[in-house]
């Protein structure tokens, strides 16, 4: 806590309340010089007013350094305070205060409580407010309006000053925050840039001379490609996609599933839909992923094209492994039976779209759905 | 016999560049020039005149778009095939822009690369399905932009090359999409190619008018 204190807001503060601590003593000293004739030991004010001054230098220079704004300081500059304002009660005279003279140490015993409120917030600034304003009325001895004011005065110093700490204080955490965040970004992109031009095209490599080898040499080439498309799209893959408003980006909800037999092909920009909607989309897409997984063989090529037309969105989810007679896909739909049916057809026709599915023996088979474009009104 | 294809090969990777190398040397290429930088490419094309280059998209020093401009200054009608490791959707679009003639995913397989090689050099386009999906997104996008200057529309896809670029897109081959839509192998070849020449000339357009109203003619 005390770290996130020692920065932004806090030494402009702590000057500041120097400087009020010198306007207070010079204005003070004014009033003394005005007053001093009706003083009950007027010699005694001199020495007093030199301690004052010998310990506003005492503050200004130990609350300028975070090492020694500690709790000592605070406490004897509330004590040296409250000494001089009861010295007034010799001083100045217990009559002389109770006919409004003002005190020895008038403005300038609000310092500590401003010390308190900006060293350890809104609830310390208020005690030394009430400590300090139960001294000022007990030594002047009279209870009208102004004596109160002034306390008052004091107390709510002390609350607006202790609150702008803990806001300037919340303000920092997050710009700390904030930073360390950009930091960690930074370094996941030169992570990827590495990535990108070492281990990547390694793989790469292995995959393209293996590729024509049998055996486990083949297997071998197999393998690193599966893990260049999976490092790829971690690397290069589009940013999480980050709701606009009540919308996301359908493209970066669909890249996750590229892979070594997967291809997302699609406009090079962001192609936005409701959110719901295009979550709804990815399950459908997810669906129709899982039925080509489920009845084709292993190494079977699918290809997702995503088409973003002024009134509608296309998905096309195409296999190029085994096609599916007509026929026999709506006799299975017919029995209610086949997760293509449920999953796909039931979500997109919730969405207010339809889905057309073709396959051909020699060209696999074709999932085609259309979503209508909501107008954002 | 005719001379062998003069080709080189810009990569960063020395590795890479090797292999391909010697893949291209294997089947039969002339592998004229190698180099890992871009400006320093296009100054060694120049003197070796390839036919072919086999251009990395990310490059250490330039970018692929200004490579390519260079190559092109420098060795009018080179055909330039684009490889990268990653899809960086927007550097690969922009570059087919520049006039790129095709594009490869680094992971794709040797035959395949050496089919994309032997296409690329034919004159053809090489296409994948995520280039596809880009381009057609592309035209899209000119269509419902605004257009800087109303007396020059924006250019438009035939309904057959829409069709056939959205077949490429998934994942169809061209002879899949010959069959499909009753037409020759080299008919689905030259609306692919079609394709990708209104966009070139479209952004070439572009720049010239950009260049003009900077009063940089």
């Amino acid at each position: 806590m005390a770290d996130a204190r020692n920065s932004g807001l806090e030494a402009p503060l702590w000057r500041a309340i120097a400087v009020y601590r010198i306007a207070a003593l010079a204005y003070t000293s004014g009033l003394v010089i005005v007053y001093v004739s009706d003083y009950w030991h007027p010699v005694w004010a001199w020495p007093v007013l030199a301690v004052m001054a010998g310990w506003t230098v005492v503050t200004t220079y130990g609350y300028a350094d975070p090492a020694r704004r500690r709790t000592p300081l605070l406490v004897a500059d509330q004590l040296v305070t409250m000494a001089v304002l009861t010295s007034s009660l010799y001083i100045v005279g217990a009559d002389e205060l109770a006919l409004g003279t003002p005190t020895i140490a008038v403005a300038w015993h609000v310092a500590p409580v401003l010390c308190w409120a900006v060293a350890r917030g809104r609830r310390a600034g208020i005690t030394a407010a009430l400590a300090m304003g139960a001294t000022d009325l007990v030594v002047r001895a009279h209870w009208d309006q102004s004596a109160w004011t002034g306390t008052v005065l004091m107390l709510l110093a002390a609350i607006a000053v202790g609150y702008l700490m803990r806001i300037a204080q919340v303000a920092q955490e997050r710009l700390e925050r904030a930073v360390e965040l950009e930091a960690a970004t930074r370094e996941r992109e030169r992570l990827a840039r590495d990535i990108h031009d070492s281990v990547l095209q390694v793989l790469a490599l292995v995959k393209r001379r293996g590729a024509g080898l049998d055996g486990e040499a083949g297997e071998l080439a197999r393998l690193a490609g599966e893990q260049e498309a999976a490092l790829r799209s971690l690397v290069a893959g589009r940013q999480t996609s980050e709701p606009v408003g009540d919308e996301l980006d359908l493209m970066a909800l669909l890249h996750p599933y590229a892979g070594p037999d997967v291809t997302v092909s699609g406009p090079a920009g962001a192609v936005r839909l409701p959110a719901h909607t295009a979550r709804e989309l990815r399950a459908a897409v997810g669906a129709a992923l899982d039925n080509v997984t489920r009845h084709c063989g292993p190494g079977t090529k699918v290809y997702l094209f995503v088409e973003d037309e002024p009134d509608e969105v296309v998905v096309t989810v195409r296999d190029d492994g085994c096609g599916i007679a007509t026929d026999r896909l709506a006799q299975a739909e017919a029995q209610g039976r086949l997760g293509v049916a449920q999953s796909i057809r039931g979500r997109v026709a919730d969405l207010g779209g339809r889905v057309q599915i073709v396959s051909a023996p020699d060209q696999g088979t074709e999932v085609e759905m259309t979503v209508p474009r909501v107008p954002i009104s | 016999m005719t001379a062998a294809i003069r080709v080189m090969v810009v990569d960063d990777h020395p590795m890479w560049r090797e292999g391909v190398s010697r893949d291209l040397t294997a089947a039969g290429y002339d592998v004229v020039a190698t180099s890992g930088e871009g400006r320093q490419a296009v100054r060694i094309a120049a003197a070796a005149r390839p036919d072919v280059v086999i251009l990395d998209l990310q490059l250490p020093d330039v970018s692929g778009v200004e490579v390519i401009n260079g190559l092109q200054t420098e060795v009018p009608g080179v055909r330039v095939l684009m490889l990268s490791a990653s899809g960086e959707q927007q550097d690969v679009l922009d570059a087919m822009k520049a006039g790129a003639t095709g594009y490869l995913l680094k992971s794709a397989a040797q035959a395949e690369f050496l089919d994309a090689v032997s296409r690329t050099a034919a004159g053809d386009t090489v296409f994948t399905p995520g280039l596809a999906g880009l381009v057609l997104g592309e035209f899209r996008r000119l269509a419902t932009a605004p257009p800087a200057d109303k007396s020059e529309p924006a250019p438009k896809l035939t309904e057959r090359e829409t069709e056939v670029l959205r077949l490429v897109a998934k994942g169809l081959s061209y002879r899949q999409i010959a069959e499909r839509l009753v037409l020759s192998h080299r008919t689905v070849q030259n609306h692919v190619q079609n394709t990708l020449g209104k966009l070139q000339l479209h952004n070439r357009v572009e720049l010239t008018r950009y260049a003009i109203e900077q009063g940089l003619d």
